[in-house]
């Protein structure tokens, strides 16, 4: 039952807002896979396709409005990443960093339209009325977990190939277990030995990177989503005081939203400027 | 009372996990599938188009920066190349004008000298004719005197002189006179 939840809906504080993403197709289990945070992903790829066609067709060296803010964030994008990981490495790297940012970007930015998480199904109170939106129609794609693990794990793939590009296999392994600081004798064994066990730690630490990364951009994009609907449940029923409350918040998850975009993509900038650095002091120091 | 391994908590504890955030594979893929086609559209048709604008721009900035460089050194040498030719001009100038100064000068030497030779020469020719003219009239003179003494002395003495007497009288008489 579809519900614009009016105040008249609920006087409790609306804080139940599902961790996962409801199926819309329920009766067929092969179709689970269509999800409301599935369909806004959809709509985000549309919104993207629709505004970069929009803004890169007929470019000219003066460019029109769609195509200088599009040109804006791009170059903008580009000079922070080449920042981080230098000019080499932002030309491979680069399409996957400025889609993770813009991707999330508007996918956060989406969430904060009115509907988006409170138009869907629940407990009916009446006729199109539901008490809480418990299955949302519509659910921001970076508010489920499949889909912040899966941006996730599209960075550390693109991260794992450059990286072993760069260094290859065995680079790569002298890299994280290498010894660094050139001592020899047994010093040199003992200061072997730590290495390799920071090499340890530090494999287990880059597992875990889709891991964090996932979760804390979920976390705070479902939270907001929590934040947002406990503030509207707050009002009652006047939708002045709803809207006071909730409106702090909204410019809140605006900048939380901007924010996660710009954190999720400069530590995956972060992560590849990491393993793709040369040790060329330590090399040296090797040499004499 | 038996605990269950740590192993087989931690199992439960990802279970619960994926349950409550509803990881699956399905909608796990189609995320990444989805991100992926966002992914492909960006890159073909945004990214690649607009860094290739953005490198063309600036290409053609450069390209300007270093027109208006060597716009500007041509600009300076030219003002340089001007400057000499000016400078140059002005020296002529002046040595023309001195040339013709030096020359005016020597013309005005030449001249006055021209005129005071002439006025001399004039002078001269003056001088020479007011001499011939006073021997002229002296010898007109003295042969007048000559004619009167011989006419006085012919009268005084009654005697006709002849033309020797004559001659004599009037050699002596211009002889006195000329002293």
């Amino acid at each position: 039952m579809l519900n614009l939840l009016t105040p008249t809906v609920s006087m409790q504080p609306l804080i139940a807002v599902s961790s996962s993403a409801a199926e819309l197709v329920q009766k067929i289990p092969f179709l689970s896979f269509i999800t409301n945070s599935a369909v806004v992903a959809l709509v985000v790829l549309g919104l993207i396709f629709w505004f970069s066609s929009k803004a890169t067709r007929n470019m000219t060296l003066v460019p029109h409005k769609a195509q200088n803010f599009f040109e804006f964030i791009v170059e903008f994008l580009y000079g922070q990443v080449e920042g981080i990981i230098g000019a080499k490495q932002t030309k491979l790297a680069f399409p996957l960093l400025g889609t993770l940012f813009i991707y999330i970007l508007v996918a956060n930015w989406f969430g904060l339209l009115p509907g988006v998480g409170t138009i869907g199904w629940g407990p009916g109170t009446g006729v199109m009325s539901i008490s809480e939106a418990h299955n949302p129609l519509l659910r921001p794609p970076t508010a489920d977990l499949n889909a912040t693990l899966g941006l996730a794990v599209s960075a550390f793939i693109v991260w794992f190939y450059l990286t072993i590009k760069e260094l290859g296999v065995w680079g790569f392994i002298v890299h994280t277990f290498g010894p660094k600081g050139g001592l020899k004798g047994a010093m040199g064994f003992i200061v072997a030995l730590v290495f390799l066990f920071v090499g340890v730690i530090e494999i287990v630490s880059i597992l875990f990177r889709p891991v964090t990364l996932s979760i804390r951009l979920f976390g705070n994009i479902f939270a907001g989503e929590n934040v947002l609907h406990a503030m509207g449940g707050l009002g009652g029923d006047s939708i002045l005081l709803q809207t006071a409350l909730q409106l702090p918040f909204y410019f809140m998850e605006l900048l939380v939203g901007l924010l996660q975009a710009i954190v999720f993509t400069l530590l995956c900038s972060v992560y590849i400027q990491l393993s793709t650095t040369h040790d060329d002091h330590g090399d040296e120091h090797g040499a004499h | 009372m038996t605990s269950a391994p740590p192993i087989i908590i931690a199992a439960s504890a990802v279970d619960a996990f994926v349950e409550q955030f509803g990881l699956a594979w399905g909608k796990f893929l189609a995320q990444v599938i989805i991100f992926l086609i966002v992914y492909t559209v960006l890159k073909k048709y945004a990214f690649g188009p607009i860094l290739g604008m953005l490198e063309q721009r600036r290409q053609r900035i450069a390209d300007g920066e270093s027109k208006l460089e060597k716009i500007a050194k041509d600009l300076a040498d030219a003002e340089k190349n001007a400057q000499a030719l000016i400078d140059k001009a002005n020296s002529e100038a002046d040595r023309l004008v001195k040339d013709a100064g030096e020359s005016a000068k020597s013309l005005a030497e030449r001249k006055s000298q021209e005129a005071v030779h002439e006025a001399a020469q004039i002078m001269a020719r003056a001088r020479e004719a007011a001499q011939l003219e006073h021997e002229q009239l002296l010898s007109q003179l003295k042969r007048e005197f000559g004619r009167m003494v011989s006419d006085a002395t012919s009268r005084v003495t009654g005697k006709v002189l002849n033309a020797d007497d004559q001659n004599r009288i009037n050699q002596e008489a211009a002889a006195q006179v000329s002293l």
